[in-house]
């Protein structure tokens, strides 16, 4: 799946892989890889400005950590940011189900009569 | 931590960090968080590529090829860079504004300035009508300047930050409100500086020295300081594509 497919919700992908805890950018990145089963590909380097601009928008909050002598940025989802994530989700519910209605109806269209 | 791979990654990160740097706007100082988080996540790529097996160097040339295009990279930061130099600039801006517009009323209430239509105006001369009316105007500018100046302030604040959320980023309207707004202090410092000058050729003794002083020198560091910035957030936003 190719970057331009995810326009419009990096946002809430971002968000949703750091619903469980906080993370640093590269294993947000891995997290990515693995909860899609590898289907995501994204250049790692597009996450971090998406990073920065969740957390100007008060959605994450970032800190600086150190472990095993490597300086990290964490990010955590803040109040909002759970929210936010709400909302994406039933959002995306709606989407996807007026798009899979769409694109993949259950049973071929009733001719008129 | 074991590092053997980091720690032979050095060529392949820092040239492909050296090339995202070179097309980062701002100044060094808004860069050296973004280069020191990339810098650790290219390590981190590093080890993941050298645990599948790959040499140090070429698990380096693979985390940075997973990176993605430097010029991409920068463009995403760039944005950011020049949200959070405009929302400085603005911050700072509004923040010293009323400050520096305390000196000049204190300044003016201390040295007994009537309002040109006050019975104590103090102004003799042969055309008293027409000085009040240019004194008036002035003060009219100074006001008129220190709205603008707060009005895209208060703009350049709201576009980068919370409100984000449910609006669509347009990272070139930010730096360009923080840039009226370091013009608009310009404007009202300017003017302020060029009212005392006339009092001063008028009727210096009204003046209280002190506070005049302390006034004007506000005014002219702001002054000096909002040309600079607004000059650097033109120069980011020209930046951005």
């Amino acid at each position: 799946m190719r970057a331009e497919t995810l326009k419009g919700h990096l946002d809430g992908i971002l968000l949703a892989v750091l619903e469980p805890g906080a993370c640093h950018g590269y294993a947000i990145m891995e997290a990515l890889r693995v909860r899609s089963d590898g289907q995501l590909d994204l250049p790692t380097g597009t996450v971090y400005p998406a990073l920065h601009r969740l957390e100007r928008a008060g959605l994450i909050q970032a800190s600086w950590s150190v472990a095993g002598g490597r300086r990290r940025r964490v990010y955590q989802l803040t109040a909002a940011g759970r929210r936010a994530l709400d909302t994406e989700r039933s959002t995306w519910r709606d989407f996807s189900a007026a798009v899979t209605a769409l694109l993949l109806p259950a049973a071929p269209a009733v001719s008129p009569a | 931590m074991n590092r053997p791979a980091a720690a032979g990654a050095g060529s392949a990160v820092e040239r492909y960090l050296a090339e995202v740097t070179a097309r980062l706007p701002g100044p060094a100082r808004a860069q050296v968080g973004i280069v020191a988080e990339l810098r650790s996540g290219l390590l981190d790529a590093t080890d993941a590529h050298a645990r599948t097996g790959l040499p140090p160097a070429e698990a380096a040339l693979a985390a940075a090829r997973e990176f993605g295009d430097p010029a991409q990279v920068a463009v995403g930061f760039g944005a950011e860079i020049a949200a959070s130099q405009a929302r400085r600039v603005a911050v700072t801006l509004l923040v010293t504004g009323p400050l520096v517009g305390l000196l000049w009323v204190a300044t003016a209430l201390a040295s007994h300035l009537g309002l040109p239509f006050a019975p104590h105006w103090p102004w003799a001369g042969p055309a008293p009508g027409l000085r009040a009316v240019i004194y008036l105007v002035a003060v009219a500018a100074v006001a008129l300047a220190a709205g603008v100046t707060a009005w895209a302030a208060v703009l350049g604040i709201a576009t980068t930050g919370r409100l984000t959320r449910w609006r669509p980023a347009r990272p070139r309207q930010a730096p360009m409100a923080a840039a009226i707004a370091g013009f608009g202090a310009v404007s009202a410092d300017g003017l302020g500086l060029a009212l005392l000058a006339a009092q001063l050729a008028i009727a210096p003794g009204k003046l209280s020295p002190v506070l005049a002083g302390t006034a004007a020198a506000a005014s002219v560091a702001r002054m000096m300081l909002a040309r600079r910035a607004a000059h650097r957030c033109l120069a980011i936003r020209a930046s951005l594509t």
